[in-house]
């Protein structure tokens, strides 16, 4: 059964080393594409990339197989396919930041090797709940004080560090989900096992129901100041989401929404900038608007159009007609470049990861666990919904990185973190049910 | 010779397509192995050993009940664990009792009312004993092979 089947027994991490190669191929295939397009503006640094980022990425295998790490081997091939792909259209689409990119992932790379070593004890990561989240809401909130805060492109959710700056909210996402888990677990049988009722809704005692609150001041609070609806979006989506696989109580989800939805229509009619993103969703091509604040989404549309099925071929297309289109429009460059087919493909690697994930949640062996795997996919799952969603004009677009590809250090980081932390969670789950097993 | 490197170019910008999907592919034949295989560890036959229940109340496990354990095994309240604890006193999810290194194991799942190996409650991993009783909640369970 071993040689057959050869995934999570034995030491050796074939499927992981068989996977990584087709990510060489089509990594460095994709690079020959760009870069032969680009024959003018070739420099010799650019064919540098894919080497050291293969190396690196081989290196990590390396690691996991040196420290006999056992648990998923799918995930990290995954995340390595999709941050060459980021890396490719780093390089079609802003070649100057391509270095800056490169060197990120160095980083990256070194975070998810951390993350694998690191936290001895998982489960650990639960006692420190209030910790994870009281250090959350203070990264949420410091692109709000004076001194560090800063605003890009009309969101004020950076800070600075030194010469450069960062994006709070990306690391936040994990310490959110980190606290989330542990309170779900300590507190899910109150939530969940209540005898008031009042129709089909259960009502538990008060005091239960001032965290549900509390975020969602927290996540108003963030869309108003920070003008950041993605995060708004993401952070309490995560929350509810959450909230529902520990407590199995539709009640809490659908009050959540509503409460969101309140926000956002009352948002709405308060705030210029919530305005001008619903209107330029709604209706871009306006003659106010095509030319103004729906500028960038209807370049994007034409984009994919240009686009079709197989694409205009990688290097081949026009993107750089959408302003800023390395960070937000990232979809819409690979969808022009490499088609409906393309962009389908690039989708479908989210849904093996978000699959994996639930898989891994499903399978682990604590509620705390269980709710950690859960809360760590679902966050690359709704975000790739939204900034796709946004980019594609099916909701209105707000300004979230699409994970492992979008251009952005913090972003890639906390990513790779996370796959790191998804990991651990498998090799715990390996370690329980795999126990008679070599 | 400008036909050739144009033609060639879009070879490369097929190709790029192509190993993506071929990557897809792989990455999806790796998933349905990895599944099937964790399946297969999951069905293994066991009969490793069996819990015999000591004490109960309202008959659930029933008194004298011989419950086989797999490698893993999820004891509490919920009707998804491997073996249901119909009590009260026991938490949806109470306890793992595993076989690991040659060894049974009970590892208490951060339960309300603690797991308790003969009378001395569980801090964190234990080991089994055959002949070691097992409470959970007022149902008392003995390890036998």
């Amino acid at each position: 059964m071993r040689a057959e089947a050869g995934v999570p027994l034995g030491r050796a991490r074939f499927t992981e080393l068989s996977l990584l190669v087709w990510v060489a191929a089509f990594a460095v295939t994709g690079f020959v594409a760009v870069l032969a397009t680009e024959t003018s503006s070739f420099s010799p640094t650019a064919a540098i990339v894919p080497a050291v980022f293969l190396t690196l990425m081989l290196a990590l295998h390396v690691f996991l197989v040196g420290i006999r790490f056992r648990g998923d081997q799918i995930l990290m091939p995954i995340a390595a396919g999709l941050t060459a792909i980021g890396l490719i259209l780093v390089q079609r689409l802003a070649s100057d930041l391509l270095l800056q990119q490169l060197s990120w992932s160095i980083i990256a790379a070194g975070a998810f090797a951390a993350t694998i070593l690191v936290p001895r004890d998982l489960t650990a990561l639960a006692r420190f709940k209030w910790t994870w989240a009281l250090l959350g809401v203070l990264l949420l909130i410091a692109p709000l004080l004076p001194l560090i805060g800063r605003e890009v492109n009309g969101a004020r959710i950076w800070i600075k560090v030194g010469p450069g700056s960062i994006e709070p909210w990306e690391a936040v996402k994990i310490l959110l989900v980190i606290f989330f888990a542990a309170y779900l677990e300590e507190y899910r049988e109150v939530l969940s096992h209540t005898q008031r009722r009042i129709g089909p809704f259960p009502v538990p005692p008060v005091p239960y129901l001032v965290p549900i609150v509390a975020m969602w001041g927290i996540a108003m609070v963030v869309m108003v100041f920070e003008k950041d609806m993605g995060a708004t979006v993401l952070f309490f989506g995560i929350f509810l989401a959450m909230l529902f696989l520990a407590t199995g109580e539709a009640f809490y989800a659908i009050l959540g929404l509503t409460l969101l939805i309140l926000g956002g229509f009352a948002a709405y009619h308060l705030f210029g900038h919530v305005q001008t993103r619903v209107d330029t969703w709604i209706r871009p091509f306006d003659e106010d608007l095509r030319f103004d604040a729906g500028f960038q989404l209807v370049q994007g549309l034409f984009a994919l159009a240009n686009g079709g099925l197989l694409g205009a071929g990688l290097g081949n297309g026009m993107p750089d007609r959408i302003p800023v289109v390395w960070s937000d429009f990232v979809f819409d460059a690979f969808a022009e470049e490499a088609g409906l087919a393309g962009a389908l493909a690039l989708l479908a690697l989210y849904l093996v990861f978000l699959y994996r994930g639930m898989l891994i949640a499903l399978r682990a062996p604590t509620p705390f666990l269980q709710l950690l795997a859960a809360g760590l996919s679902f966050i690359v799952a709704l975000q790739t919904l939204v900034i796709v969603g946004g980019n594609l004009r099916l909701i209105p677009l707000t300004g979230i990185t699409l994970p492992f590809v979008a251009y952005g250090g913090s972003s890639l980081v906390t990513n790779w973190m996370l796959v790191g932390l998804l990991l651990r969670v498998s090799q715990v789950s390996e370690r329980m049910r795999g126990g008679g097993a070599p | 010779m400008e036909i050739t490197f144009a033609v060639l170019l879009w070879g490369v910008r097929i190709a790029f397509l192509v190993l993506l999907y071929l990557f897809l592919i792989r990455v999806f034949g790796s998933l349905q192995r990895a599944l099937a295989t964790e399946n297969a560890v999951a069905a293994r036959p066991t009969g490793l050993a069996h819990l015999v229940v000591q004490r109960t109340v309202r008959g659930a496990p029933r008194l004298g009940d011989r419950l086989p354990l797999r490698a893993v095994n999820a004891l509490g309240r919920d009707a998804g664990n491997d073996i249901v604890i119909n009590d009260e006193a026991a938490s949806a999810r109470h306890a793992l009792v595993e076989f690991a290194d040659g060894e049974w194991w009970v590892e208490d799942a951060g339960s309300t009312n603690g797991t308790v190996v003969n009378g001395e409650i569980v801090r964190s991993r234990e080991r089994l004993q055959y002949g070691d009783e097992l409470a959970i909640g007022r149902v008392a369970l003995r390890l036998e092979q």
